[in-house]
């Protein structure tokens, strides 16, 4: 602002993360400001400081009680795990195939490794955002924020290491997308594509890249 | 510190570990908070059951970003219920910008005008800020509580967009030296 007196960087970088914290940013400033703090450590760790400057008015919020959405939560959380394979569908008969669910149906209610890579896809304008998590041997894309294709379109997930070309990981049909990789370095890129209903017919993204993002360490 | 005077902490770490029971009692403990935040900032009771759902995904996926020595659990929880309901509120104001209104703000609190508790830190930030003028320690609560940008800010107290850029920001810089004393 050019009525503002110049600031040092560090000063800046404070009133920045103030402003954040207080929310009065437009949209775009509030995706930079928060793409700086997830790659500039100083910056991050003075929106946390403002947050706790300014947790004391957090007591004017009142308590309102809210329903029971944890059903929902869970079910765009917890996506049943993929059914198997046509191809294997006709081995798992009668008995067995009731005691293989069973088994697999307590092993989903158990606690699972935590995560030891995650990023946001997100781009510069829009709604549309997908958090990415990496553990175990499990990626999953979860949608935070904005809606699933429309009708006829799907979004499809896509993994880009290095120069290489991208590769895909599946369509995102629902709220979210699990996919078994043995081994995701960080770094790695995940980008989101619009294509036809059914997935790119190409094998390669022929819509618009709606969002990407990196995978880095938590 | 991980101690028993933050409970919430405790679930935030439970949580992370994927413990899908901690989660929930993370949510029966805390989402009536979450809600009067995000009612408070979006005004309408559907679009905050929505966003509340959208809370509580990224609060289990972020669980293991959640540093104890940073802040209590409560206070986190409550910046990623702000920071979302904030970001829908400005996606909705500039989807609508063409007819060059800001979107009018519904405040459903009853208690939108209540004093602040004097004790703790609620005490201390209701001192600091009643050593501003009223009109700019009333521009910092409207955008902390209600999400208030500059721009919506400036049309309020009928000033420059960068008059009030100017202010806010000296506003912050004496709440930040009073606050830090």
């Amino acid at each position: 602002m050019t009525d503002t007196p110049p600031l040092s960087p560090q000063d800046e970088a404070d009133a920045l993360a103030a402003e954040y914290v207080l929310g009065v940013l437009s949209l775009v400033e509030r995706t930079a400001a928060e793409a700086r703090a997830r790659r500039d450590a100083d910056f991050a760790a003075r929106i946390s400081t403002w947050e706790n400057r300014l947790s004391g008015l957090n007591d004017e919020f009142a308590d309102v009680p809210a329903p029971d959405l944890l059903p929902r939560i869970e079910a765009r959380l917890f996506p049943v795990a993929a059914k198997p394979r046509r191809a294997w569908a006709g081995w798992l008969i009668g008995a067995a195939t009731a005691a293989a669910l069973v088994i697999g149906a307590v092993y989903l209610t158990q606690t699972g490794p935590a995560p030891t890579l995650g990023g946001q896809l997100a781009a510069e304008t829009g709604d549309l955002r997908f958090e990415a998590q990496y553990a175990g041997t499990t990626l999953t894309l979860t949608r935070i924020s904005g809606s699933a294709a429309e009708a006829g379109r799907v979004h499809q997930l896509w993994l880009i290491a290095g120069e290489a070309a991208p590769v895909s990981l599946g369509l995102i049909e629902g709220d979210a997308l699990s996919v078994t990789l043995p081994q995701v370095a960080e770094g790695i890129v995940l980008a989101v594509s619009l294509e036809p209903a059914g997935g790119s017919p190409t094998g390669a993204p022929t819509g618009p890249v709606l969002v990407t993002g990196s995978l880095t360490a938590i | 510190m991980l101690t028993g005077d933050d409970p919430v902490a405790l679930l935030l770490f439970r949580t992370a570990s994927q413990d899908r029971a901690a989660f929930r009692d993370l949510y029966a403990a805390t989402s009536s908070k979450l809600m009067g935040v995000l009612l408070r900032i979006l005004g309408q009771r559907a679009e905050a059951e929505d966003a509340l759902q959208e809370v509580y995904t990224r609060v289990w996926l972020r669980a293991a970003r959640f540093d104890p020595e940073k802040g209590r659990g409560m206070t986190w929880l409550i910046a990623i219920a702000r920071n979302h309901a904030i970001d829908r509120l400005r996606t909705r104001s500039e989807s609508t910008a063409e007819d060059g209104e800001a979107e009018a703000i519904v405040d459903t609190t009853p208690s939108a005008e209540s004093r602040l508790i004097a004790a703790g830190e609620a005490g201390r930030v209701a001192d600091c800020l009643a050593k501003l003028e009223p009109d700019r320690a009333e521009a910092v609560k409207g955008a902390y509580l209600t999400g208030l940008s500059y721009v919506d800010l400036a049309a309020r107290h009928d000033v420059p967009l960068n008059t009030m850029r100017t202010w806010l920001r000296r506003s912050l810089q004496k709440l930040k030296e009073c606050l830090d004393q």
